[in-house]
């Protein structure tokens, strides 16, 4: 115990940690589980039997649970909508890192005119924002008959300027040493590319891949406009029809299936977060603090 | 300068005094570097805006041809009451978001950066929402601002306030769609702080500490004067965001009730979609472009002036 309190004691001096601020750390501590209170809410509300949802007692833990609501989930067709969005999410965030690495590696390592007015256009077009040239892009999908097609969902996400970026940022830091002597070697600028420089940019390319994951995963306005196929939907545009509007069965059935439908959609990102939340914050924080 | 692979030997051997003779190498397998992502680029990005420009002056629809109307869909848009509407929500959103993300993340930030226990799971709850979907950003508050079964008005009524109607009512649904954003929004705003804290010079606040500064001296004296390009370039982020709103309000108001929720973007996707009037759906968004852009550059202009 007295052995406790002086590890407490020493932790204290170490850190500066007063008396004053164990209220300071209290108090941001319980808002800061409040603050992801609502996903606690969500997975207990799915969990729940449907009368047991729309009560006057709050219930944060279920007394009784059910996998009922999953089950009805799988009614509409989620898996054909999981796999549209991940077909979407994986080829677009796939196809963006490469380009935007290979990009990023000419942009930095290379020289040939217009490319610094190049980078920045690049940059300057960050100000438009997409939804003004949505409206027109999907006209232009339509008249080519590329409506509700793989091809729709996952084009208009590949020219992304973050992963150009972020690469070429790592590689103005880049060794010349390293491309010197692949280059004596007779290395091209292919095989310097592919076996030497993109192996050792691990760092930007996880971090690119995880938020360019995300954020397509979760793209909304863009699937919802192109898809006007049931089955071209993704996941995100499929399950927001799980909207209760009065009258309507997700009403009936009490938010519990709605919240089934939520849980089974915000796992993939959540856990992304959970195990690669480094490269999240600090790809974040550099993507928009230079740019 | 570091990268000449075939220096010529020549130069290499006699560089005359004070002047480099290296004759500039270039790489036209640049461009095919860049290429790859140029193209598609260009396409999906720079394309369609120069094209939304010719469309915002006919009248189309998925079906048959364009007409050129000339200036007509503009004269329409500043006539019609409903984006006169749709601009103010996204103001009045503005004027709830932008705050609401901007204090509570740099309030959480400083929490954060204290490095107290457990600091790194608080950073982790409080960015979480940031990285999941719309529609679950909607849902969920939908559900939790029920007007009869929703916590937030449970836990109101312990306190002794009456039910409020968030999401069905013309006064709230605005701020009820608020709130939910500030929820999904705040991750970002938090991260830019938390990065801006820890590049304060460590010896700053040292030499505030010698001096005797308490903690709320070194709050106003030292670190927000040092976060002040931060804070600019957070609230113009999200300003600029919060125009673009329409997610949340599509799958938790679907604009109503009576258009109070309603946006911009929310306007543009019913004409198009659920009206078929491209042409009148591509003049709205540019003038939302036009304002985006007014905004970007104000801050521009505001941050150099202080530099």
């Amino acid at each position: 115990m007295t052995a406790l309190l002086t590890r407490v004691r020493r932790y204290m001096d170490e850190h500066r940690f007063t008396l004053l601020d164990l209220p300071i750390w209290l108090v941001g501590m319980a808002v800061a589980f409040a603050w992801f209170a609502p996903f606690v809410w969500m997975v207990s509300t799915s969990l729940k039997y449907p009368e047991d949802v729309m009560t006057a007692q709050i219930e944060w833990l279920p007394n009784r649970i059910t996998f009922d609501n999953y089950v009805k989930v799988f009614e509409y067709p989620v898996v054909r909508w999981a796999f549209n969005s991940l077909v979407q999410a994986g080829v677009a965030t796939s196809l963006s890192v490469l380009f935007g690495a290979m990009a990023g590696y000419g942009l930095a390592r290379m020289r040939f005119p217009g490319r610094d007015g190049l980078f920045a256009l690049f940059l300057a077009s960050l100000m438009i924002p997409t939804e003004v040239s949505i409206i027109p892009m999907l006209l232009g999908f339509i008249k080519m008959g590329w409506a509700s097609s793989y091809q729709a969902l996952i084009l208009p996400s590949i020219g992304n300027v973050f992963a150009v970026y972020i690469f070429r940022q790592f590689f103005l830091g880049f060794p010349a040493e390293i491309e010197e002597a692949a280059r004596v070697d007779g290395a091209g600028p292919f095989r310097l590319f592919f076996l030497i420089a993109l192996p050792l940019a691990r760092a930007p390319a996880i971090a690119a891949a995880v938020i360019l994951f995300t954020l397509n995963w979760n793209n909304f306005l863009w699937p919802l406009l192109v898809t006007f196929d049931e089955s071209m939907k993704t996941l995100p545009v499929g399950i927001a029809a799980f909207t209760p509007v009065v009258g309507t069965r997700t009403q009936l059935e009490g938010f519990s299936v709605a919240m089934a439908a939520v849980t089974i959609l915000s796992v993939p990102s959540l856990a992304l977060f959970f195990l690669l939340q480094r490269y999240f914050i600090q790809g974040i924080s550099q993507g928009s603090i230079k740019s | 300068m570091t990268d000449m692979a075939v220096p010529a030997p020549e130069t290499a051997t006699v560089p005359p005094p004070g002047r480099r003779q290296e004759r500039p190498r270039v790489d036209r397998v640049g461009y095919l570097f860049v290429a790859f992502f140029a193209v598609p680029f260009f396409l999906f990005n720079i394309l369609p805006v120069l094209f939304g420009v010719y469309v915002a002056f006919t009248r189309w629809s998925i079906v048959g041809s364009p007409r050129w109307v000339g200036t007509e869909n503009f004269t329409r848009a500043f006539a019609d009451p409903w984006v006169t509407v749709a601009f103010q929500n996204a103001l009045l959103y503005g004027v709830l978001i932008v705050p609401g993300v901007s204090v509570l993340g740099l309030a959480f930030a400083l929490f954060v950066s204290r490095g107290y226990p457990l600091s790194g799971l608080a950073r982790t709850l409080f960015f979480a929402p940031n990285v999941v979907s719309a529609t679950v950003i909607g849902l969920v508050w939908v559900w939790l601002l029920d007007t009869q079964f929703g916590l937030v008005n449970h836990y109101l009524g312990a306190v002794g306030v009456s039910a409020v109607p968030w999401l069905t009512s013309t006064e709230w649904s605005l701020v009820g769609v608020s709130i939910a954003s500030v929820w999904w929004d705040l991750g970002l705003a938090f991260v830019l702080f938390l990065a801006a804290l820890q590049d304060i010079p460590a010896d700053l606040t040292e030499a505030a500490l010698v001096d005797g500064a308490g903690r709320w001296q070194r709050l106003f004296f030292i670190v927000l004067p040092q976060l002040r390009p931060v804070i600019s370039m957070v609230v113009t982020l999200q300003l600029i965001s919060t125009f673009r709103i329409f997610s949340q309000v599509y799958v938790m108001t679907n604009g109503g009730p009576a258009g109070s929720s309603s946006s911009p973007i929310y306007y543009i996707y019913t004409m198009a979609i659920v009206r078929n009037l491209f042409g009148y759906a591509s003049a709205i968004a540019l003038l939302l472009f036009i304002v985006i852009l007014i905004l970007t550059l104000l801050q521009r202009f505001l941050l150099k002036e202080r530099a």
